[in-house]
């Protein structure tokens, strides 16, 4: 019994999405009192997260682990997935999408995502990424009347499927191999001479690049990002590329642990991979949720870059990089949302021209964040390269670096496009009002996180480096 | 002894016999008749090895659910199965090629079924007598994995919320059955009483 209360989080989650069903199908028009009582209870998980953040516990059979490095992610889930309603604003009632189970989606989802950075055992992380994914499956179809939503939700869903067979496949052999779904006995059992088992090791990396959108596995990104409704594709954007990153940690750190040298170089090159076409096929890209989906690719390149170092601070890094990237999308996927004309939303770059004259101040904002995007000092983007360029250049992997910085002066091209469309190119017709407590909340905390980082940085790398000590 | 053998070959007739049924009867839709009768046999086969709990699945899974579903499809898809038999000639060497393989693999299992002690080492896997397999998978499946089996019931918890969401369409205009509205009708609310002068039609509101 001295188990449950670590996971005190995950059976609150799990019992207030049961409520919160139960309560949606008996109240009738119940969307917006459930929004909120689920952004509450996604905030009140925060501190019974904290509560137990420096415990390092096994439980389960050493299956489920609790420790900060876990209790990291999961309190950066939490804060993506409650923003992520927040800033949704008007915009499901707009779309006339207002249903409850959207709010039950999400509770869903990152319940899974909390079972994937916590789980020590195969077993556990597929049912994660199971009961994450088909929940995302769902919510990328939403939007019936839609035919691109339904469109992506049957892509998505094929193609995830597909993804999860391949991921099963290695399990399968890495079982079969090692005797054992369990992370400590894979890496006790792993012999690097068996061939079987580096198979079973290039499977399951690949289902997770799958989850994570890293190429050569991206091909599905942009279409169902494009596809989804904005407030869905913001939710894709943050909490489950954390999870899916915390997954990869978890399971190449600690489960193969010993057989960096054969790892290394699949991480390098989905990496190197990732970070050029995230740069030069954003490009070409017009609408605006596309470039994100391109961008999201290169950023998830710098984040494995980090991983592709196999030392703590190459994991320390890529932390500090998921949390600023998390922090970079929220703003700018509420900055996306305030972009109506007539109650229609913008999703072509091009209309964005004149935003300067209507929403100065917003376009101010939006000016940071693309800036931040790009890498420009001193904001928060500029210190979360910065961190993972330091560690891999304290690694001697001088050509990763260099790919890195170089994919990086060609994405700042298309973030300063969009600056310049916002900033000189004419007026068009004028844009909604702003309105909207949330959204007006979420764009200015997280623009002023991004800004004002440069005070404190060592607040958050040193959150980072406890969390990756773990690894140790 | 001799009654589990007349048993077992009983059921083996059955299966082997409904199997080849499935493959020849021209009606589809016998087919998938004889495809439940195939799987009763097995489950009973299955149970007969002491295997019960793989039959009671056996029975579950493929008899009431996986069967069921292709007679739905069978009966519900108008497909013609004339013009899929067209091209039997066609794909006859091809087939007939697959079917070959199979055959030369299944003589390479036979072969070295007495190879068969190096490969599976069933003494050092220790098992309770006492216990049957239901027992035994329940003795772990609720205490060591009790947060898969909790967490498999919340994806099939979301694959429900998934599907109706995503089908349910509510419909306007329609008239739904209101049991406690019927029952608490009262006769003031049905009946009136109209004194109807003669000559003169009477004006009812709805």
């Amino acid at each position: 019994m001295i188990e449950l209360q670590n996971i005190f989080p995950e059976i609150f989650l799990t019992l207030s999405l049961l409520f919160l069903l139960v309560a949606g199908v008996f109240l009738k028009n119940s969307f917006s009192l459930i929004k909120k009582i689920t952004i509450i209870l996604l905030l009140i998980c925060i501190p019974l997260v904290y509560v137990n953040y420096d415990n390092q516990i096994l439980i389960f059979n050493n299956n489920y682990s609790i420790n900060n490095f876990s209790n990291l992610l999961k309190i950066i889930i939490l804060i993506s997935s409650a923003f992520s309603l927040i800033f949704t604003g008007q915009y499901l009632k707009r779309l006339k999408i207002e249903k409850f189970e959207y709010m039950i989606l999400i509770l869903c989802s990152t319940l899974g995502m909390f079972v994937m950075v916590s789980t020590n055992n195969l077993i556990g992380l597929y049912l994660g990424i199971e009961l994450q994914s088909l929940s995302l499956y769902v919510l990328s179809s939403i939007d019936r009347n839609s035919l691109k939503s339904s469109e992506s939700g049957v892509k998505y869903f094929v193609l995830g499927a597909l993804s999860s067979g391949l991921f099963l496949y290695g399990c399968s052999l890495i079982y079969g191999f090692t005797g054992s779904t369990n992370y400590f006995i894979i890496n006790e059992n792993f012999t690097v001479e068996n061939i079987g088992l580096i198979f079973g090791l290039v499977f399951v990396i690949v289902g997770l690049a799958f989850k994570v959108s890293a190429v050569p596995f991206h091909m599905w990104t942009p279409d169902v990002y494009e596809g989804s409704p904005t407030a869905v594709t913001a939710f894709f954007a943050l909490a489950p590329k954390v999870a899916g990153m915390g997954a990869f940690i978890q399971i190449l750190f600690v489960a193969f642990g010993g057989a960096f040298a054969e790892w290394k170089t699949i991480i390098i090159f989905i990496s190197v991979a990732s970070m050029i076409l995230g740069s030069v096929a954003a490009i070409g890209q017009t609408n605006i949720k596309r470039l994100m989906a391109y961008s999201s690719i290169g950023h998830m390149g710098y984040g494995l870059a980090g991983l592709a170092t196999g030392s703590l601070s190459g994991i320390s890094a890529t932390l500090s990089y998921i949390f600023i990237y998390v922090v970079m999308n929220i703003a700018a996927f509420t900055s996306i949302l305030f972009f109506s004309r007539d109650k229609k939303y913008c999703e072509d770059i091009r209309d964005l021209g004149g935003l300067s004259k209507n929403h100065p101040v917003v376009a101010v904002c939006f000016c940071i964040i693309l800036f931040s995007l790009a890498g420009i000092p001193p904001l928060a983007g500029f210190f979360a390269k910065f961190y993972i360029f330091k560690s891999v250049i304290e690694s001697e992997m001088y050509i990763l670096a260099v790919i890195g910085l170089l994919s990086s002066v060609i994405s700042a091209f298309y973030y300063l496009r969009i600056i310049k469309i916002m900033y000189f190119d004419t007026e068009q017709e004028k844009f909604d009002d702003i309105s909207g407590l949330g959204m007006k909340f979420s764009l200015f905390s997280s623009s002023f996180l991004i800004l004002f980082y440069f005070i404190n940085p060592s607040f958050l790398v040193n959150i980072t480096e406890i969390a990756s000590k773990v690894f140790n | 002894m001799l009654a589990h053998a007349l048993i077992f070959y009983l059921f083996s007739f059955v299966a082997i016999i409904s199997s080849l049924a499935v493959i020849s009867s021209k009606n589809t839709v016998h087919a998938v008749f004889f495809l439940i009768l195939d799987f009763v046999s097995i489950s009973c086969l299955f149970i007969m090895m002491g295997a019960e709990y793989l039959g009671m699945l056996t029975l579950i899974v493929y008899v009431g659910a996986v069967a069921v579903l292709f007679l739905f499809v069978v009966m519900m898809l108008n497909v013609n199965f004339k013009e899929l038999r067209a091209g039997f000639l066609n794909y006859l060497p091809f087939g007939s090629l697959i079917g070959l393989v199979l055959l030369i693999e299944i003589g390479m299992m036979i072969g070295t079924w007495k190879y068969r002690d190096s490969f599976i080492k069933t003494s050092e896997i220790q098992i309770n007598n006492n216990l049957t397999n239901t027992e035994s998978i329940g003795n772990v499946l609720y205490t060591d994995y009790i947060h898969y089996f909790q967490i498999s019931g919340l994806i099939l918890l979301v694959a429900m919320i998934g599907a109706i969401l995503l089908t349910f369409r509510q419909k306007e205009n329609l008239k739904r059955q209101n049991i406690t509205k019927q029952v608490s009708r009262e006769r003031d609310d049905g009946v009136s009483l109209e004194d109807v002068e003669s000559f003169k039609g009477v004006k009812l509101n709805d």
